[in-house]
């Protein structure tokens, strides 16, 4: 059974004062199985953030459905929906979204203190992937005290932390410079390698091309999906830019 | 470029920023209209035929002021607020390529519709309300008013000089802003800054020390004279402290319990915890201004409306009888001459005397300074608590007044203790002993009230010889005692108009026979007592609203900056999973303990002023402490309820700003 299942969704967003409905996403469909490694590219206005909203049951879909574990994650009632989100979902964003109110150990510690769990036991985990992640020496300093990549990775660690069935991450590098892309993406190889399923939307071929599969998307659809296999970073990222330029230029399907 | 273009931007832009300008332009309009009608009621041609026009005139000038002193204060605390909030507005005008000067043209137009819309709108209000206002005030201090309108363009005058001179240093002020900033800073505006507090340790030690002080001198000032001096002195302590533990000290203690890991570590602490010390930092200048604000309010309208209330308590105080007949300084012959008068005024207005009380005194101030030693007093002991009044009468006058037959030898005296304590069964005046013969338990003649400022004792001697040793031993001047007092009070069965005849023709009388006595009455005196302490009753309400007004407007605004601070907050801790409940409770608790904090803090003041307080009451003859106290507890429940129905209002604006 697939980790994750996405069977025709649907969003359409209606305007307030009865406006033309916007279409963000109109059939898409895929699956994800454990342990994979899942770039979504696609173009400003294509529905990625959209999709991955969804995903994350921050919004819901118009129509189809999304099964994580074969659950289907749409008729999880608004009062588990939080629970549900900070068990089995991971989240890293372009803007890092690290509360600035607290320390980087405790923007890591967050989910888990509203998942109740003791300091020590949080503690352990912490060491744990601090080590992994570099960051033991800023736990006890402040966002604004911090480079990007250094929040980027605090946004990782605190994504980890809970063990999630999936990571999603949007536009992970988007506020990253070269150095600090280079380190986000091998880290994420890293943790795939671990075994952690990873789903993250991008607009930047270079961090697409590290991922193990590459889902295109174009007005609201799938349009077209490339396997890595045993090809080396730099060819997959050969084929994710031919494939672009193709998208771009209005040619036809790659098959 | 178009004429009016800066001044259909600068209406675009109040319009725009309607949440700010509004409440700010409302509050304009009624400081203006206050200030206004507290100036009327000054020049008020109606105050003019009021018997005590000079003291209610002094009183609502001083009001006056007090109004214009915290408008200037005011105004220019929230306009400084509202320009902090726009500095992101006037950076991207800048990026747009407007010039400084463009801006500040910008400004100079807003400034003037806002400042035209709230004077003259606060004006026209304030003459319309000025009727209320003066028939308010007569209804307190209870006296007709006459019908007729004016409108005294002395005051329109002087207002319309104030707020334009508020508004022209508040632009001012806008425009500086402007020009000492940088357009990129100007854009980040209110977001940089974001650092953690650091704990100011010094900051707190000093604010504990100050309000410590400040409460212990509150609680351990006996003398009320005292109290005067030092009341002024303990307030501003507490003032230091509010904003010291405020500050700095809300910052340490938060800081404490964050350092404690078991406690912080709970999902119902540790998004408080944390939030609330950036909250403390933002907000601990405005929340100590509402705490001190809110402690003047209830103090101030608690004591004025137990004043007016007490009024017939003070009266019976201050008169223990309808009608008192005094001299201090009077010969025996003059005191039987005295007597005569009062025989035959009293039955020429054919009114009965009861409850004849008179008696031939000499009262000496001295110090007590261990339990039964006194000394003489020096002026500037005063203030002591060991202050004490004594009270000599010979036993003969003792025996008259209370219908007894005592006798005393001349090392004998009876003591009767109105206030104070003298424990052991020997007095001394400096070198010259009394022993006590017997403690009197009650004074018949005695309701008049020594009691309240100092010790006080009634001394029966046996003869006026012994009164002279003991004011040879107890003044430092020599100097010869002179005459004794003469206090001659008595009840009559008259109503008000013939107990007030009867006091002014008693005056005449007295005058006319060349003693210096003068004569009171209760009667007589109420229209003063009432129109001061009405008056009093006045000013207390109408500032208590006027600092209501600004609690209000300050919490409004804190709540709208919390409001867009806490907005990303809210999103983040979504994403990251807290449910919009868990969210809402959290934000919801922190804010409740943000805006209630203060009005814990200003009933705590008022608890630790409650001691000085009566005793000050005291001063003003007002020694009904139950009654000050049941004004305190109602005055504090009006206002907390006052208080969280704002609170309930503003936070749904909050609630709109986060969702």
């Amino acid at each position: 059974m697939p980790l994750l299942e996405v069977n025709n969704l649907r969003k359409i967003y209606t305007t307030r004062f009865g406006g033309n409905p916007v279409q963000a996403l109109s059939n898409v469909s895929f699956s994800i199985e454990k342990g994979e490694y899942i770039a979504i590219m696609g173009e400003s206005g294509s529905g990625k953030t959209t999709l991955l909203n969804i995903l994350a049951a921050l919004d819901k879909p118009t129509g189809g459905e999304i099964l994580l574990n074969g659950n289907n994650i749409s008729l999880i009632n608004e009062k588990e929906i939080s629970a549900f989100r900070r068990d089995n979902l991971g989240f890293v964003f372009q803007d890092f979204n690290l509360l600035d109110t607290f320390s980087i150990q405790d923007n890591i510690f967050l989910p888990l203190v509203l998942a109740g769990k003791s300091f020590d036991e949080m503690n352990d985990k912490l060491k744990h992937i601090a080590k992994k992640l570099e960051i033991s020496d800023i736990l006890l300093k402040f966002p604004y005290e911090i480079s990007g990549g250094q929040k980027q990775r605090t946004a990782i660690a605190r994504a980890l932390i809970t063990n999630p069935q999936l990571i999603l991450a949007d536009e992970p590098t988007g506020a990253l410079d070269s150095r600090a892309t280079e380190g986000l993406l091998k880290i994420f190889s890293e943790i795939n390698d671990e075994g952690q399923t990873i789903l993250m939307v991008t607009h930047s071929t270079k961090a697409a091309s590290h991922a193990k599969r590459v889902l295109f998307i174009r007005d609201g659809e799938v349009f077209h999906q490339i396997y890595k296999g045993t090809n080396s970073n730099e060819e997959m990222y050969q084929k994710i830019s031919d494939t672009l330029t193709m998208i771009a230029t209005g040619g036809g399907r790659n098959e | 470029m178009n004429k009016l273009f800066y001044p259909k931007l600068a209406i675009n832009n109040i319009k725009k920023n309607s949440k700010m300008y509004i409440p700010y332009i409302l509050t304009c309009i009624g400081t203006i209209m206050m200030f206004y009608n507290m100036y009327f009621l000054v020049l008020a041609k109606d105050i003019g035929s009021l018997s005590e026009k000079e003291s209610l005139r002094t009183l609502l000038f001083l009001g006056t002021v007090v109004t214009g002193i915290f408008s200037v204060i005011f105004l220019f605390y929230t306009n400084s607020f509202l320009i902090k909030n726009r500095k992101k507005e006037f950076g991207l005008f800048n990026i747009l390529g407007m010039e400084k000067k463009h801006v500040a043209s910008i400004m100079f137009f807003e400034t003037l519709f806002i400042s035209i819309l709230s004077i003259l709108t606060g004006i026209l209000a304030g003459i319309l309300f000025s009727k209320l206002m003066i028939l308010f005030l007569f209804r307190i201090i209870n006296f007709e008013v006459t019908f007729g309108f004016e409108i005294p363009i002395k005051a329109v005058c002087y207002t319309l000089l104030l707020f334009v001179g508020i508004f022209t240093l508040n632009l001012g002020y806008n425009i500086f802003q402007v020009y000492i900033s940088k357009p990129v800073e100007l854009l980040k505006g209110s977001n940089i800054g974001e650092k953690e507090p650091k704990t100011k340790w010094i900051l707190t030690i000093i604010g504990t020390i100050c309000l410590g002080s400040g409460y212990y001198i509150a609680l351990t000032t006996e003398s009320p004279i005292a109290a005067i001096n030092i009341f002024f002195v303990a307030v501003v302590l507490v003032m230091i402290g509010t904003y010291c533990l405020f500050t700095a000290g809300s910052v340490a203690v938060l800081k404490v319990l964050r350092n404690n890991k078991k406690y912080y570590y709970k999902s119902k602490h540790f998004i408080s915890v944390s939030g609330m010390i950036y909250r403390m930092k933002q907000n601990a200048v405005g929340l100590s201004n509402i705490c001190i604000l809110s402690t003047a309010v209830i103090i101030m309208i608690s004591t004025t409306i137990s004043m007016y209330i007490g009024m017939e308590d003070v009266l019976r105080t201050r008169y223990p009888r309808n009608i008192i007949v005094e001299d201090t300084d009077i010969s025996d012959e003059q005191a039987v001459q005295l007597d005569n008068i009062i025989e035959k005024q009293t039955s020429m207005l054919d009114v009965n005397i009861m409850n004849v009380s008179r008696y031939r005194s000499i009262s000496i101030a001295a110090m007590q300074n261990d339990d039964s030693n006194f000394i003489s007093a020096e002026s500037s002991s005063y203030i002591s608590k060991n202050m004490s009044m004594l009270l000599f009468v010979t036993i003969d006058e003792y025996n008259k007044m209370e219908n007894k037959n005592l006798s005393l030898s001349s090392d004998e005296a009876l003591l009767y203790v109105a206030s104070g304590d003298i424990p052991s069964n020997i007095i001394s005046f400096n070198n010259f002993k009394l022993s006590i013969k017997e403690r009197l338990d009650s004074l018949y003649s005695e309701k008049r009230n020594l009691v309240a400022l100092t010790n006080s004792y009634f001394v029966v001697v046996d003869s006026i010889e012994t009164i002279n040793k003991i004011y040879d031993e107890l003044m430092i001047e020599d100097g010869d005692m002179g005459e004794l007092s003469y206090y001659y009070g008595f009840d009559v069965n008259a109503d008000k108009d013939v107990q007030i005849h009867l006091v002014s023709s008693l005056q005449n009388a007295i005058n006319n026979s060349g003693i210096n006595a003068y004569a009171e009455g209760a009667e007589s005196s109420r229209s003063t007592f009432l129109s001061i302490y009405g008056g009093l009753f006045f000013l207390g309400l109408f500032l208590g609203f006027l600092f209501i007004m600004a609690t209000v407007l300050i919490i409004y605004y804190k709540q709208i900056a919390e409001g867009y601070d806490d907005k990303e907050r809210f999103e983040i801790m979504q994403k990251v999973g807290m449910s919009h409940g868990e969210i809402k409770k959290s934000i919801q608790s922190q804010i409740l303990t943000v805006f209630f904090m203060p009005l814990v803090a200003a009933v705590i003041h008022l608890a630790f002023a409650f001691k000085v307080i009566t005793k000050l009451l005291l001063l003003l003859n007002l020694s009904n402490i139950p009654l000050f106290a049941i004004c305190a507890v109602i005055t504090i429940f009006v206002f907390t309820i006052f208080y969280a129905i704002v609170y309930a209002l503003t936070a749904r604006t909050y609630y709109k700003i986060v969702s």
